[in-house]
């Protein structure tokens, strides 16, 4: 860099430095979107589905866009209108009467339909229909209205946010005493919590349940659900442990010089430094709980005006198991809350970079 | 510090904690403290619960009949050896780990680069959008997963279509069960996991921004190439949460389960290359009722996947670098 | 306010409070479990929600409660239940798949039956009987039956040119040629070929016909297993009279009829096509590109909204060497064994089998089980939507209960849970593999089953 300031003027520099930087930021931002775009196919299939009619899901030579044939109204029945070739090579546009496969199916034509049925000798099924773009908002809420949302929503949030607090406070404790104390069965402990995570949760769900309901008698209530996340999980424990050996000792040291105890320098100096590796786990933990299916069902059975949204979803795909547009287009409402918190979130990744003099 | 050497760490200290000086006691009462949420929630959730679990192994125990649960000694045990589909369920696993951990942790690592460039417009709409698909419950996104790799008239298989190669219908790429080329399931499921990478993309971008930026200009002085400097500072430093993947992921997909259970209901099609370990073991606990057995195959899961992380953590001490560790 | 009267509205709240926990105490728990079958839809939930509180509101000794679990996670919930000691008191509807999953969990009712004087005149005995299964009792009072028919889609039909398939049992089928045949089920396969599809609109019967391409489909033995697709051949079951594993001579030749259905004749559809979006993500019918399944009566209210506009009607199931299998599904309300209170369960029960038995058949889209209901029974289901405004031809669900399937498709097999897997995995290579070797994968069926079977010894 050096070099080039001195054989170039400072504007000429910049200038350049500018449209390199143009061209690469181009170019980074198309392999991002060239890749998105392949990545999140199944996505746009959902998106794309959750806007049809129910009729256009089952059509085999549909457009990929959410669309309708038009319609013409003929004695009072509703017909496909089809793009039907003339033999001068133009083309009409006339509703489908009664298909045939052998000899001559019945068109009327909509500008003239005094003239009565017209019969075309040709396979039907070569003419395309005369699809129109026809988005089917409804779907979106006809789902919202189906599955309760709005009363389902605040059960299914304040279960994610207590949750969240309970559980990333006391696994950020256990992960703080785990990456910085010495103390006498550490690493034995460490395997336990990892224990916790490798054993099949499936083989334990029993016995706890069992705990649940029998001993503590928490049946038909949240608190089987709740409780647990305030002793923390493996999963943030683990992570939040690996970011905290990430951080230098120093400022631990010269805050313990100024008198400050454990607690103190764990809220004051880690916590601050660890933002990011904070906000990544509040969000897996809340994404988790939002999504959470097996937990409320099994423990919340009785008690339906508890229950979450994903078993109101649940619900709903049982009711609708044909019909993949409302499916979908529920499935992607519940995604709407979490991916604005998401997007929010940003911020506190941008920003919580942890600028530190690393020794190492 | 890693597991291995730990162990005999551990013993040491035992003995000289009457020797401690009284800092090095205050020092381990806190641990102790900072850990307690923990550790209590442990000993009230989990421990009973494991230990029930590891009782069980030892029981003919029917699900739908607790009350006639007879202890059996370890003919439960005895029985893992001549269990056929144990055997081909855990290569069946060990195979699609190997296939499956490396896509997976790569994307995830270079996607994370991708998020993180400087020279990216729009970051944080594509850092939400390139996560969305995780926020998608596992069973739905399966499902969805299922419409678009249909044989007939899935996206993927019209895609391919576009650029003439005829690979619809029962001649054309059946990818989640084509008897004539099972493995071909491999690669299906190998996508579907792509959709599940957004939280090991995610902390994996949180780790790049905690890399200083004055270490990358010293490096760039020195004249060094985008990968050099890839392979020299970005991945040691954030060495610790690759770590931190390697092992969940790892762990993760000895325990792959809700996408084949989703897709084959367990019937192992094709050709078996779809019996996961603990879809045998699901059938075998939750559906045959056997949860007797059941709780012998999740132990034995359970013993390989100790076993494969301690080594895991054994080996972290040659490649994963951690600022603060300058202690232990 | 002042403290006194603070004091005052604290003890008035708090002997309120007392008051109702104890007469909540007075009152015995019953726990229904909703799930192994219908009952699961949100509609059908605020329904049953609606009876409970009519049965806790009519009296003061059982408070009844309603537990409702997704049917994919019912099965898994109940016996998670069942194992920890906390299972619910009645389970219901459920049917014969449904309880056999749990052998040996039911209630033996004969004793309560007795001591109550309860009247079953209202039920055909045979249908009582079919509740009192071998070594376990008296399991459950009929409540709800389902027979199965052969559905068309008339549009198809149309489009194809021939005619509609015969109305009655008994009745020939009348081809296009006016030449009457005998409605059995090579007379299907003939008009199912006719009516499958390729994209140019050649049929399964030409030679230029691209099997890759199919758009439509001719015939389907929808939402059932491999039991259920050979009863069509007559019923019979996997396992002989000494409980030794088989495959009866008229499923194997159902078993050729199904796999050249599916990799020669192409009318059939296979693994390829039936989860596509076109064929309706497996719901065939639906979709409007498949003319012709067999299915229950508690598909109509469910699964056929999408078929508004289109015309369909029901006809019978055709025959195979001249005998015609209807199968058959029933639905009953059972108690479990574990229940601390088998009176009070029992009286639940007969409210929901005596008074609201109408009411709840008419939710779940099944025909009372109870004789004196029968009648009005189709009047009122064929007002309600998706039904209204049809005329459908509900002589030929009645007719089919001659048919009923003995053995049922549905019935015990030694080892069942594991029996089923077998056939499954068995069924899903028929179903996917063009070069499944029949003769062999026959022997193979039987081997495995045989396993399975000398296991529950």
């Amino acid at each position: 860099m050096t070099a080039i300031t001195k054989s170039k003027s400072n504007a000429d520099v910049y200038q350049l430095r500018r449209r390199q930087e143009t061209i690469t930021a181009l170019m980074v931002t198309s392999v991002a979107i060239i890749i998105l775009l392949i990545y999140l196919m199944p996505m746009g299939y959902a998106l794309v589905t959750s806007l049809k009619s129910k009729a256009q899901t089952s059509e085999v030579n549909a457009p990929i866009l959410p669309s309708t044939p038009r319609q013409f109204e003929y004695d009072g029945e509703t017909y496909d209108i089809m793009l039907v070739p003339q033999e001068d090579g133009t083309i009409a546009e006339w509703g489908l009467v009664q298909a045939r496969r052998r000899g001559a199916s019945d068109f009327i034509d909509p500008e003239n339909p005094e003239a009565g049925i017209i019969q075309w000798e040709g396979n039907w099924r070569t003419l395309e229909k005369a699809w129109e773009p026809n988005v089917q908002w409804d779907n979106y809420p006809d789902a919202w209205n189906f599955i309760r949302f709005g009363r389902l929503l605040m059960n299914t949030l304040g279960y994610a946010l207590v949750t969240m607090v309970g559980m990333v406070s006391a696994s950020a404790l256990t992960a703080y005493g785990f990456a910085r104390f010495r103390f006498p069965g550490k690493n034995i402990l460490f395997l336990m919590v990892l224990s916790t995570m490798i054993l099949p949760p499936q083989v334990t769900d029993l016995p706890k349940y069992a705990f649940f309901v029998n001993v503590l008698d928490w049946g038909g209530t949240w608190w089987p659900l709740i409780v647990p996340a305030f002793f923390g999980h493996a999963y943030h424990v683990f992570l939040l442990r690996q970011f905290f050996l990430t951080i230098p000792r120093e400022m631990e040291e010269a805050a313990s010089i100024d008198g400050a105890g454990p607690m103190t320098t764990f809220i004051r100096v880690i916590l601050p430094q660890a933002v990011p590796a904070l906000t990544a786990s509040a969000l897996f933990h809340f994404f988790y709980a939002w999504n959470d299916y097996f937990g409320p069902l099994i423990y919340l059975a009785g008690n339906r005006d508890a229950q979450p949204i994903s078993i109101g979803l649940a619900e709903f795909n049982g009711l609708y198991s044909s019909e993949p547009q409302l499916i979908l287009a529920a499935a992607i409402i519940t995604m709407i809350l979490p991916l604005a918190i998401f997007f929010m979130a940003q911020r506190i990744f941008v920003q919580g970079i942890v600028i530190t003099g690393v020794d190492k | 510090m890693d597991m291995v050497s730990a162990f005999s760490e551990v013993r040491k200290e035992r003995f000289s904690w009457r020797n401690w000086s009284p800092a090095r006691r205050r020092e381990a009462l806190w641990g102790l403290g900072f850990i307690s949420p923990w550790l209590i929630g442990f000993l009230i959730f989990y421990l009973a619960p494991m230990i029930a679990s590891l009782v069980f192994s030892t029981m003919n125990f029917e699900l739908t009949k607790p009350d006639g649960a007879t202890f059996i000694g370890l003919q439960n045990w005895q029985r893992l050896l001549n269990d056929d589909t144990m055997w081909l369920a855990m290569s069946v696993t060990f195979v699609f780990a190997i296939i499956s951990l490396p896509i997976g942790m790569i994307s995830a690592f270079l996607l994370a680069v991708l998020l993180n460039s400087a020279n990216l417009m729009g970051r944080s709409l594509f850092r939400t959008l390139y996560y969305a698909p995780t926020m998608v419950p596992l069973i739905a996104s399966t499902l969805i997963w299922a419409q678009v790799l249909n044989p007939s008239d899935g996206w993927i298989n019209r895609f391919i279509e576009i650029f003439g190669f005829d690979v619809r219908g029962v001649d054309g790429l059946r990818w989640l069960n084509d008897p004539a080329h099972p493995n071909l399931v491999f690669i299906a499921y190998s996508f579907i996991g792509l959709w599940t990478i957004g939280n090991a993309m995610l902390i994996n971008l949180s780790a790049l921004q905690g890399v200083p930026s004055e270490l990358y200009d010293a490096a760039r002085v020195d004249g060094a190439s985008w990968l050099n400097r890839l392979w020299s500072i970005t991945i040691p430093m954030v060495s610790p949460v690759i770590f931190y993947n390697l092992v969940l992921s790892v762990i993760g997909l000895l325990q792959y389960f809700i996408v084949p259970w989703v897709l084959t209901g367990g019937s192992g099609d094709p050709e078996g290359r779809t019996m996961f370990y603990m879809i045998h073991f699901f059938k075998q606990g939750f559906i045959f009722n056997k949860l007797g057995y059941g709780a012998t195959l999740a132990w034995l899961m359970f013993a390989v996947a100790l076993v494969i992380t301690v080594m895991l953590f054994g080996s972290a001490r040659y490649w994963v670098h951690y600022a603060g560790d300058s202690r232990s | 306010m002042s403290k006194r009267y603070y004091t005052l509205f604290l003890a008035v709240v708090l002997m309120m409070l007392m008051s109702i926990s104890t007469a909540a105490q007075e009152r015995t728990t019953i726990r229904w479990f909703v799930g192994l079958g219908a009952g699961t839809d949100a509609p059908q939930i605020e329904a049953q929600e609606a009876i409970v509180e009519e049965f806790n509101n009519s009296q003061d000794e059982i408070e009844l409660v309603l537990e409702i679990v997704d049917n994919d996670q019912a099965f898994g919930i109940l016996s998670t239940q069942i194992a920890a000691g906390n299972a619910p008191d009645i389970v219901g509807p459920v049917g014969v798949r449904g309880r056999s999953n749990f052998p040996g969990v039911w209630l033996d009712l004969t004793e309560l039956l007795e001591s109550t004087n309860y009247d079953l005149t209202d039920f055909d005995p045979d249908l009582v009987e079919f509740y009192n299964i071998e070594g376990e009792g008296q399991i459950g009072l009929p409540f709800a039956i389902f027979p199965s028919f052969l559905m068309y889609n008339e549009e198809l039909f149309d489009e194809a040119g021939i005619p509609y398939p015969p109305r009655n049992y008994g009745d020939p089928y009348v081809d296009w040629n006016g030449e009457e045949r005998e409605w059995n089920m090579e007379t299907l396969r003939e008009l199912a070929m006719i009516l499958t599809v390729d994209g140019e609109g050649t049929d399964a019967t030409m030679d230029e016909f691209n099997p890759d391409e199919i758009v439509q489909f001719g015939y389907g033995t929808q939402y059932t297993d491999i039991r259920g697709r050979l009863t069509l051949f007559g019923a019979g079951s996997f396992a002989d009279e000494d409980g030794n594993a088989q495959v009866p001579e008229h499923w194997q030749e159902g078993l050729d009829w199904y796999q050249k259905a599916m990799w020669e004749d192409w009318f059939y559809p296979n693994g390829v096509y039936g989860g596509a979006d076109f064929m309706g993500g497996g719901n065939w019918f639906e979709s409007g590109n498949m003319a012709m399944v067999t299915i229950h009566l508690w598909y109509l209210p469910c699964c056929t909204w999408g078929l508004e506009g289109v015309d369909y009607q029901l006809a019978p199931v055709p025959s195979y060497n001249g005998v015609t299998t209807a199968k058959m599904h029933g639905d009953t309300f059972s108690i479990m064994e574990s229940t601390d209170h088998p009176v009070e369960a029992f009286e639940v029960l007969t409210y929901l089998l005596g008074e609201k038995a109408n009411e709840l058949a008419t939710l779940y889209g099944g025909m009372p089980a109870r004789l004196s209901l029968q009648p009005d029974y189709f009047d009122t289901i064929g007002q309600n939507d998706p039904l209204a405004g049809r005329d459908l031809n509900w002589d030929i669900v009645v007719a089919g209960m001659a048919y009923a399937d003995n053995p049922s498709h549905e019935g015990p097999l030694p080892n069942l849970l594991e029996a089923e897997d077998v056939y499954n995995t068995w069924t899903g290579n028929l179903d996917n593999d063009p070069d499944f070797d029949l003769d062999a994968g026959i022997q193979e069926l039987i081997d495995a089953l045989q396993d399975v079977f000398d296991e529950a010894q």
